[in-house]
């Protein structure tokens, strides 16, 4: 692996067979993005998807939307949507991946690739569907001519992702019943409100140093990001959390759910689509912008500020930051637990928070 | 932060591609790439590696790692 391709490790230091510590070692470069500064925002809006490829719609639809900001930019209704069309495709298409992928080796079967494979490319699908010159993340609107044949196919299509994940799903939670695991990481929920911490802009303007974005948190709270703290409003999840708090069993329903929702709501933005024509002018230069997307692992955040029309300061937070900081759910979910498979129950709640990145988890004994 | 190396095919044996970045050699699959893909094209691999996940032009490819090699020359990563 690279040194720019980060991963994460997972120790878990047993004290008399309990899990008495737990240590999140990461290498990811949550500075990288100072090296975006001084360069031009169409230049950069170009390059993010590219450049963090996993979440590549959700990088450039939050850098844009913190350029527009910045520049004093509100962009049309028409264009709104169709960015919300674009971020909820790769939900959808990142859960099923993670469903289709991931799931399966945790229960000892191989991951489903024929399902697996036409999932990234209706990811581009989308965007040229949408924006045939491929202008997407151009700040003042690209130009929005929406192919409705084509974006019919493609919600098909991740229709049969999705309908493919629903059979990986049961297996997983049927397991997950017979092991008694369905409260299993559960920790007092400290869910991610939905427009992110109140104080967000203030804290990533100040952040020079890249500590707060290694390791964020709101007045000392570590918040859960991601689909159980989106979905946990809705009537259902708020009863399943009820009998198992924020443990596996809500976590991966939270990520069908979403999965389902997101797709609906695309099937239906589709409908009323019209186009635009976009292009709209920076009204200022120098200013400073935030941009929020709800990426399919959480919220993504970027800031930006701009001095005579060049970047400065980009900050870009992570939802991986949140889930898997030292403080957060995965090892708070983690301590104190015993017992056989400790791996495999450990891989389990990581997979339950989804990772940008791959992780490693080692289990020692101390005398 | 999941960033993504553009990654030069070297050689390709039967659906698997060997692909070097930043003098790093490796393999990877090209079964889940939905383009197809030749010596000399450049493709970013997927979480882990096992599998490209998609073919970029080159130009493009040019200017991510462009900017990859100012991340590593100031420790960034």
């Amino acid at each position: 692996m690279l040194p720019l391709e980060s991963s994460i490790v997972l120790t878990l230091h047993l004290d008399e067979g309990r899990v008495g510590r737990v240590e999140i070692g990461s290498n990811r470069p949550v500075q990288a993005s100072d090296m975006l500064n001084g360069r031009k925002p169409a230049q950069v809006l170009g390059l993010l998807p590219t450049l963090y490829s996993l979440c590549g719609t959700a990088q450039g639809l939050a850098g844009l939307e913190a350029v527009e900001n910045a520049a004093g930019i509100i962009a049309s209704a028409a264009q709104r949507k169709a960015r919300r069309i674009l971020c909820q495709v790769e939900v959808v298409a990142e859960h099923a991946a993670s469903v289709l992928r991931d799931w399966p080796p945790l229960l000892g079967e191989a991951p489903d690739l024929a399902a697996l494979k036409p999932l990234r490319p209706l990811i581009m699908a989308a965007r040229k569907a949408l924006y045939p010159a491929g202008d997407w993340a151009v700040p003042g609107g690209g130009r929005l001519a929406p192919d409705h044949e084509a974006l019919t196919g493609i919600v098909g299509r991740l229709g049969e992702a999705v309908s493919r994940g629903d059979l990986v799903a049961d297996r997983l939670i049927s397991r997950i019943e017979d092991e008694d695991m369905e409260g299993f990481g559960a920790i007092p929920p400290s869910l991610m409100p939905k427009a992110g911490p109140p104080d967000l802009d203030e804290l990533l303007a100040a952040d020079d140093d890249g500590s707060y974005r290694a390791h964020p948190h709101c007045d000392g709270a570590v918040f859960e990001t991601g689909p159980l703290a989106r979905q946990s409003p809705r009537p259902l999840m708020a009863a399943l959390m009820g009998l198992y708090g924020n443990g596996l069993m809500p976590r991966f329903s939270a990520r069908m759910m979403e999965m389902a929702s997101a797709l609906r709501e695309v099937e239906d933005l589709v409908q009323d689509l019209s186009g635009d024509s976009g292009g709209l002018p920076m009204a200022r230069n120098d200013g400073s912008g935030l941009g929020v997307v709800d990426a399919a692992r959480g919220l993504l955040a970027h800031r930006v500020e701009l001095r005579e029309g060049l970047l400065h300061a980009y900050r870009i937070l992570a939802p991986t930051e949140w889930n898997f900081h030292p403080d957060g759910p995965l090892a708070r979910g983690l301590m104190g637990v015993s017992g056989p498979d400790l791996e495999w129950r450990a891989a389990l709640l990581a997979a339950s928070l989804d990772p940008c990145v791959p992780y490693r988890i080692e289990v020692r004994s101390h005398a | 932060m999941c960033m993504a190396v553009p990654s030069l095919i070297t050689a390709i044996d039967n659906g698997v591609a060997t692909v070097e970045a930043f003098g790093a050699v490796r393999t990877t699959s090209l079964m889940l790439l939905a383009d197809e893909v030749a010596v000399g094209d450049y493709v970013i691999l997927g979480p882990g590696g096992t599998f490209a996940a998609e073919k970029v032009d080159p130009e493009m490819a040019a200017e991510a790692l462009a900017y990859l090699t100012e991340v590593l020359a100031t420790g960034q990563a």
